[in-house]
């Protein structure tokens, strides 16, 4: 006696279906349940004890007020400036090193490596306190600044709302360029040395050879990470939590960092909502919809 | 021996001094933040403070002393363990489940969820946190383990599923079309023959999603209490204030990298192929 094929667990779409069951239930459940609750509760003022829906309906007052809030505006700029400052660098510093320690013998190669995977384990907020010590105006830079000659206004770091943005960007690139040689690295190995070979004997240089071959094979590489660490930009929070905690004069104020404190230090929590769902269309919008369409193009082809 | 003439054709004293500069400078630069936290953490506070540091001094163990002694320090330890431990488990187990399920879809639809699983990756945790907190108050999950199991779990599980599906995708067809045809059932198929072949996936994710857990701080810092509190937050909360005690913090955060450094280290190979898997094959 055979079963159909739709009560089978042998043929058919049924046991994959099954499988997938407890995987997309806590992700629904843990997730996706909250994210539909914060949704309908920034069309609300919502408090604790006392919240009912009948009478707390606000509309779009939340998001209004965040297109009028100087220090929202502030956060939704500094955000950006955060990621493209993250970014420009993380590409920069990544693709050198990964070039440089990819062309050393395979020995030195092996002996760099396990000194370059340490900042990806460390925890942000580590990384914020370790990078606070070393901003410190009676610290350890502004010594070494001294013995150069390099006077503290030249670079003040956290303690000037002029260069404290720029401040968490350095410590992000400390963690994150790792992630990028790491990556590169795999790209590189990929590539034929035959390929260099031949440019090397038509009288390439260095750079052309870089921008003739490298980086054009490697561009489905490049668009991964820039989407990958791009959405991990939009959402910067522990670093400046550590090292600023937004400050000084709101300069280092992040979307993440403002909805924080609007929902659990001032309280409310609608409104930190709202500026959270701001947080999530930009990192959407900026990096999701063309992470997707990449991916999609990829596997077609 | 394929990069012999490579080598060769860069011999040129200059760039090759160039790059000699650049790598140390790079390597100073990397490793230098790691050993000054590190090494703070064995000086005595007014040592921290002096410039230039001691490049050799005599290690005091005061500020560890302090820590395990005044703030209980070992119970965020605990706390860090329980909690990243659990999340390791549920995620491995549900998603290599689903990334198998993923693989035996006969229709497209298998392509369209993997689709979704990245959308889980770009929802930022802030969005997640604020009504979560409010759920889960009502719940009286606050203050739990549960809490943050949960919630790195499922803000995990997306990554670690699709880390795991690259990998399950890559096992060819055949292997299992001959499983089925000697008989066996596909779930006994899954765990005789692809189980044991997805090892070093599984070590993949299971080195990157624990350094996840074990390092994450947000939701930790609202959904657990001072019984709960893992190693993140205990620092968060040293650091938090306007001057800090730099002898503690250090000794603190020596606590929290290191035993993930150590982990990471051993597990090198598997966290260097997740990280590319992650990110190359999508």
């Amino acid at each position: 006696m055979t079963k159909p094929a739709a009560l089978s667990l042998e043929k058919g779409d049924l046991l994959p279906t099954l499988l997938m069951v407890p995987a997309v239930s806590l992700v629904l459940g843990v997730m996706v349940v909250p994210l539909a609750f914060g949704a309908f509760l920034s069309f609300f003022d919502f408090s604790f004890g006392s919240f009912d829906p009948r009478t707390a309906f606000v509309g779009l007052k939340h998001y209004l007020r965040f297109f009028r809030d100087e220090t929202a505006l502030k956060a939704l700029g500094n955000t950006l400036m955060f990621s493209a400052g993250a970014i420009a660098g993380d590409f920069t510093i990544g693709t050198l090193a990964a070039v440089l320690i990819h062309s050393l013998s395979r020995r030195l190669a092996r002996l760099v490596r396990p000194i370059v995977t340490v900042p990806l384990l460390v925890s942000p907020i580590v990384v914020g306190l370790i990078w606070r010590y070393i901003y410190d105006p009676q610290g350890i830079l502004y010594w070494m600044m001294d013995r150069v000659g390099i006077p503290f206004e030249f670079f003040p770091g956290v303690t000037s709302a002029s260069t404290a943005l720029l401040s968490t960007i350095i410590a992000h690139w400390w963690q994150v360029v790792p992630f990028l040689i790491i990556v590169l690295t795999a790209g590189l190995v990929s590539i034929p040395t035959e390929l260099y070979e031949a440019a090397r004997v038509d009288g390439a240089g260095v750079v052309s050879i870089f921008f003739r071959i490298t980086l054009p094979l490697l561009r489905d590489v490049y668009l991964v990470i820039l989407l990958i660490s791009g959405v991990d930009t939009i959402k910067v929070f522990d670093i400046i939590f550590a090292l600023t905690g937004g400050g000084p004069n709101n300069s280092t104020v992040s979307l993440s960092i403002y909805a924080y404190t609007q929902g659990f230090e001032n309280g409310d929590l609608s409104y930190g909502i709202a500026v959270a769902m701001v947080a999530m269309i930009a990192t959407f919008g900026l990096f999701g919809i063309p992470f997707i369409l990449q991916n999609r193009n990829r596997r077609d082809r | 021996m394929t990069r012999t003439p490579r080598m060769k054709a860069r011999s040129k004293w200059p760039p090759r001094l160039a790059k000699a500069f650049f790598l140390l400078v790079f390597g100073l630069w990397t490793a230098a933040p790691v050993y000054i936290v590190v090494s703070n953490a064995f000086r005595r506070t007014l040592d921290i403070r002096r410039m230039p540091p001691a490049l050799v001094f005599k290690p005091i163990f005061t500020h560890f002393q302090r820590l395990f002694e005044l703030d209980d320090f070992l119970r965020y330890f605990v706390n860090s363990l329980v909690i990243s431990v659990s999340v390791t488990f549920v995620t491995i187990a549900l998603g290599t489940l689903a990334a198998y399920g993923l693989k035996l879809f006969k229709s497209r639809i298998g392509e369209r969820l993997s689709n979704l699983l990245l959308i889980g990756k770009m929802v930022p945790a802030i969005t997640v946190l604020l009504p979560m907190f409010i759920l889960m108050n009502r719940l009286r999950l606050t203050g739990t383990y549960l809490g943050p199991i949960l919630a790195h779990s499922a803000m995990g599980l997306p990554f670690v599923t699709w880390i795991m599906a690259s990998f399950v995708r890559d096992i060819p067809g055949e292997i299992l079309d001959s499983a089925t045809v000697e008989g066996c059932s596909r779930m006994k198929a899954f765990f005789r023959i692809i189980f044991p072949m997805l090892a070093p996936a599984i070590a993949s994710a299971v080195i990157l999603i624990m350094q996840f857990s074990w390092n994450e701080l947000l939701f930790s810092l609202q959904l657990t209490n001072l019984d709960t509190y893992p190693l993140t937050v205990g620092i968060a909360r040293y650091v938090g204030a306007i001057s800090v005690d730099w002898g503690k913090c250090s000794a603190a955060a020596t606590i929290s990298i290191a035993p993930i450094i150590l982990v990471g280290f051993l597990m090198q190979k598997y966290l260097v192929t997740g990280m590319t898997a992650g990110a190359i094959k999508g």
